[in-house]
């Protein structure tokens, strides 16, 4: 059983800070490494697509849902994808239930725009027939459990999701939507797939993948998406500032550990064929 | 909102060899797997997958009142919240609590409290949260279920455990265990939850047509099914402690 606190003791934030300065973490970890990433898929019956993303003990599960509307009238042969999180108040004593708070738009947000701008939905594929009708995608992000970094955990299951989803082909024919008996699946939908990498920082000192009592004492923490080749998205939050030599050094290593990450998770095995 | 696949029901609920669709016998339960202590930031959890229902609960308190205006000066409180994610049924379903969702959270309140010391906690309130996140008939059952399991993880003072099941009727014989397609094609539905400390029932609802001679014989029906769940229940609270124990001695050899 975990207590957090709102509130983290003086002690508590000198310790975390002090180790960081000498290099090290409360939970053994280099500043640059990730806490151990477990990745299932295709869990949830009911949904097109399904994944759960643990990031130590951050839990995040992701469904994927469709519904066939109208496209937007600026962009008539693209589907469109919405991103949603849910912060369950089964998941710290720091979540309160009712409507979606700063963090649970945020999460969704920083996740959305990195997708969005990786050209890694293909939403031209989502169009079923112009100015009639597109899929729009559904990537709902619960969070589990708590424990710090969700922004990561959630862009890992959003598109671990999202690659294995299955989703019916749909045809119109004589105004009638009809099934084709195939399905789009994650190689349809999706190309690109951008990473998300969080640092945090206290003081001087910048570190990869918050815990949740690192995030607690941080002044502040920045996420960059990246792709093979490209920094797709920035999200600098929290009252501490960067210095442009240091926003440049961590786009370097966000693209570096981003190479090694995609290598590693090897997110395209996630893929189901049907 | 169109889909492009629908939702069809079956005309038969019984195959031909006399079995249910999903193969099983009229009065066997779906498989059943439960686990504790899933959500570590939680003070008591628990996991069941009970057929394809997949269902999380977790426990906080006794803690603050928020509003407080809810507090009582001489009990406790329970609060139970059970709400289904977004992806876990057919439909999309949106995202804010519906009237159905808000109906069972009171069900399954009503049905867990007679369990609890509530007189012992004056000014706190004991929240329970439940997340279906893949549903295929008796959710609620299902629910109350794992919460029991969550409170008894968490160490609250409990009379006993509380188990539930759904019994009803499909193509006009009595079964136990209603799957999702059951539930929506069959002809009478039966969810009901038993408290061991007195062998009474605490949650029970009838939807649909039996006569009474079918109904007595339902709840002889969900009396033997909700036996075998009291003993999964157990067996997973148990194996929680088993589990350590196998490690400490594995690593002594």
């Amino acid at each position: 059983m975990m207590n957090i606190k709102r509130v983290i003791s003086t002690i508590e934030k000198n310790y975390i800070a002090e180790n960081l300065k000498k290099g090290e973490r409360i939970d053994g970890r280099g500043l640059w490494d990730y806490r151990k990433i477990d990745i299932s898929h295709d869990i949830i019956k009911s949904a097109e697509g399904s994944a759960e993303v643990k990031l130590g003990e951050t839990d995040i599960i992701t469904g994927i849902k469709y519904e066939v509307g109208e496209p937007f009238p600026d962009l008539p042969d693209e589907g469109v994808c919405t991103i949603m999180a849910e912060l369950l108040p089964l998941a710290s004593p720091l979540f309160e239930r009712g409507p979606p708070d700063e963090q649970s738009i945020e999460l969704a947000r920083v996740v959305d725009r990195g997708i969005r701008h990786a050209d890694c939905i293909q939403t031209k594929k989502l169009c079923i027939k112009e100015n009639e009708a597109v899929y729009i995608i559904f990537v709902d992000m619960f969070v589990m459990n708590y424990a710090g970094n969700l922004i990561d955990a959630g862009g890992i299951s959003a598109l671990t999701a999202l690659i294995s989803s299955r989703i019916p082909e749909g045809v119109m024919k004589d105004g009638n939507l009809e099934w084709t008996g195939n399905y789009l699946n994650g190689k349809d939908l999706v190309k690109e797939l951008p990473l998300i990498m969080t640092f945090g920082k206290i003081g001087d000192i910048i570190f990869l993948d918050p815990n949740l009592p690192e995030e607690l004492v941080c002044e502040g923490r920045i996420s960059i998406s990246v792709t093979k080749d490209k920094i797709v998205s920035i999200q600098k939050s929290g009252v501490a500032t960067f210095s442009i030599e240091e926003i440049q050094g961590l786009i370097k290593r966000s693209m570096e550990l981003g190479r090694e990450i995609r290598n590693k998770l090897d997110l395209w095995q996630y893929k189901v064929d049907k | 909102m169109p889909l492009i696949i629908n939702d069809i029901y079956p005309e038969k609920l019984f195959r031909e060899d006399g079995k249910r669709l999903d193969g099983r016998e009229k009065n066997e339960l779906r498989p059943i797997k439960m686990e504790v202590g899933v959500i570590s930031n939680a003070d008591g959890s628990a996991y069941l997958e009970w057929g394809n229902n997949k269902i999380y609960a977790a426990v906080y308190g006794p803690r603050e009142v928020h509003p407080h205006h809810l507090a009582k000066p001489d009990r406790g409180i329970l609060r139970v919240f059970y709400r289904m994610a977004t992806f876990s049924v057919f439909e999309r379903k949106r995202p804010a609590p519906g009237r159905r969702e808000k109906e069972i959270s009171m069900i399954i309140t009503d049905c867990l409290e007679p369990v609890l010391f509530l007189e012992l906690y004056p000014g706190t309130a004991f929240e329970v949260f439940i997340e279906v996140m893949d549903a295929d008939g008796g959710t609620r059952c299902a629910s109350t279920t794992v919460a029991a399991l969550a409170l008894a993880d968490a160490g609250v003072p409990m009379r006993s455990l509380v188990s539930s099941v759904a019994v009803g009727k499909i193509d006009g014989q009595l079964v136990t265990d209603l799957s999702g397609i059951e539930d929506k094609a069959g002809d009478a539905d039966l969810p009901c939850a038993i408290t061991w400390f007195n062998e009474e029932l605490s949650l029970l609802q009838f939807d649909g047509d039996m006569s009474i001679e079918e109904l007595n014989e339902s709840l002889l029906n969900a009396r033997n099914a909700l036996d075998q769940i009291h003993q999964l229940q157990l067996t997973a609270l148990k194996s929680k402690y088993t589990s350590i124990l196998e490690e400490v001695e594995g690593g002594e050899d």
